[in-house]
């Protein structure tokens, strides 16, 4: 599904990511994590063909990101989205902007949007201001516009941010939902490698190089979380059947230990 | 009285001229709105001043230099900021000193160097020919077919570019035309009412139409209507008051801004 060989980018004369070999396959969940500044939204956003490598290359389906864009199978959800809180558009607006390459006339346009918005669980929001959303409401909007065009690969950045830790699970409970139901292989980038490892099945532990690809399990070692993010790491592990949290070290980690 | 207007020739002009602008530019302003354009659209007007100067010079038409000369500046400015080369800001300044000071300069070779300032800055709405309405009205034209094609294009990229990227669409190609599209307007607006005028032709309408719709297509519609109500009127005033009339628009324009945005706030409407 999606190719990574020997990627470098260097942005500013400063190495981004170096040596990057990845390869994900069609129907996974994977998440990014890594510590701040360690090229997870650059990566992202090579695969999405924003950022050109310095070196190596990116293909999706066998396809450069740029051509395989213009199929209108790519889904993305950005980081913190550019748009202004008054931009003046109904939650339905939002969701048929992922409509808008596709040919048919908009009331047809607007009748499957009207599903989707129930799809997401905004049932009833369908005339509300996007604006007026909520972080974790806007973000299923933003799902369902991402969704509507049917794609086949969803790239998300740090989809977390700014959502309350109840609607973070309801999300992520959500985006296994539509794994399993589509067959949507589904990137995104998480700091809170914490909360996404119950979701996943590999995690890419990124920083600068790709110290780590495997199953969530094989994460939690200490020589890994070592490497990713340097000595003393302390992880909060968030799980389903998590009742209170406590810190744990990662040494406790690897004998499994969980609550 | 007021019928005189439509007997006379120049005032019929204006009417038909002003309400033809009044539309393009208040479906230009729903974007501007919405891009927050508004300095963009004023360094365009400002920098226009150095292209009309260059054709009333070189005798050639100032229309066409000042188009061409806008549409190279805005561009500028908006590969600027797209690029995050140069604050948006900072480069508008920049432009709009250089575009200006080049112009008062060349204008300074001419005879009517005042006149020909006065004229930039306030236009004159009664003197539109027949030939400008035409050009205007081609342009509008244009530019109506150009929203009709792109319009849900244009407002996904104005809402978010990158996504919009990532549907395939062509993203930077509907800036630059928009950007292009503003350009040409500001310097056809300006040859018919001045760089005043055409700021607030391009800025008052959407967003004195935000204050009461929050829906890009009800401040579309509104803004219209606002328009060329406020076009209509200020001519009508102008001429039973004997007053300057482009500057009448741009009272009415601010009057009505203010009566909407003081009622919002009385009415305590959630816009």
């Amino acid at each position: 599904m999606v190719d990574i060989r020997s990627l470098s980018v260097i942005l500013e004369n400063k190495i981004i990511l170096e040596d990057i070999n990845l390869k994900i396959d069609k129907g996974e969940i994977v998440a990014i994590v890594g510590p701040n500044g360690s090229g997870k939204t650059t990566l992202i956003k090579t695969i999405l063909g924003f950022l050109k490598p310095s070196s190596g290359i990116v293909h999706i389906n066998g396809k450069l990101p740029r051509d395989y864009i213009k199929d209108g199978k790519l889904g993305y959800l950005p980081q913190k989205s550019s748009f202004d809180a008054k931009f003046p558009v109904r939650a339905l607006d939002v969701i048929m902007f992922g409509l808008v390459n596709k040919k048919g006339r908009k009331k047809d346009k607007e009748k499957v949007a009207r599903e989707y918005i129930e799809y997401v669980g905004m049932g009833g929001f369908e005339e509300y201001p996007f604006g007026k959303l909520s972080g974790g409401q806007q973000q299923r909007i933003m799902i369902a516009r991402a969704l509507i065009s049917r794609p086949d690969i969803l790239l998300l950045d740090e989809p977390s941010t700014g959502v309350d830790v109840v609607a973070q699970e309801n999300f992520y409970e959500f985006l296994k939902k539509i794994n399993q139901e589509n067959k949507i292989t589904i990137v995104m980038v998480s700091h809170d490698v914490g909360v996404v490892a119950n979701y996943v099945h590999k995690v890419a532990g990124l920083n600068r190089r790709l110290h780590f690809f495997g199953r969530p399990r094989e994460f939690f070692q200490t020589k890994v979380l070592e490497s990713l993010y340097g000595l003393d790491v302390n992880l909060l592990i968030h799980s389903p059947e998590c009742v209170t949290c406590q810190h744990f070290m990662p040494d406790k980690l690897v004998e499994g230990v969980k609550h | 009285m007021i019928l005189d207007i439509f007997t006379v020739d120049f005032l019929r002009n204006a009417l038909v001229g002003g309400v033809i602008l009044a539309i393009v530019l208040s479906v230009l302003s729903l974007f501007i709105y919405m891009k927050s354009w508004s300095f963009i659209n004023i360094g365009i007007s400002h920098a226009a001043f150095g292209g009309l100067a260059i054709g009333y010079l070189a005798g050639i038409s100032p229309s066409l230099s000042g188009s061409i000369f806008a549409v190279i500046v805005g561009l500028i400015i908006g590969y600027l900021s797209r690029t995050n080369k140069l604050h948006e800001d900072l480069s508008i300044g920049i432009l709009l000193s250089l575009s200006m000071a080049l112009g008062v300069v060349l204008i300074s070779f001419s005879n009517n160097y005042n006149s020909d300032l006065f004229a930039f800055l306030f236009g004159n709405i009664l003197t539109i020919t027949t030939e400008d309405i035409v050009l205007l009205g081609i342009f509008t034209l244009f530019t109506l077919v150009f929203f009709y094609m792109f319009f849900d294009k244009i407002l996904y990229c104005c809402f978010d570019d990158e996504l919009a990227k990532v549907s395939g669409i062509n993203s930077e190609l509907l800036y630059y035309s928009l950007l292009s599209t503003v350009a040409i307007a500001t310097v056809l607006s300006i040859k018919l009412v001045g760089s005043i005028l055409s700021s607030a032709m391009m800025i008052l309408p959407a967003a004195t139409a935000s204050q009461i719709f929050w829906h890009y297509r009800k401040i579309l519609i509104s803004s219209l209507l606002i328009s060329i109500l406020t076009v209509v009127l200020g001519i009508v005033i102008s001429f039973e008051f004997n007053l300057p009339s482009g500057s009448t628009i741009v009272i009415v324009y601010s009057l009505i801004f203010f009566i909407l945005a003081i009622t919002k706030r009385i009415l305590r409407l959630d816009v």
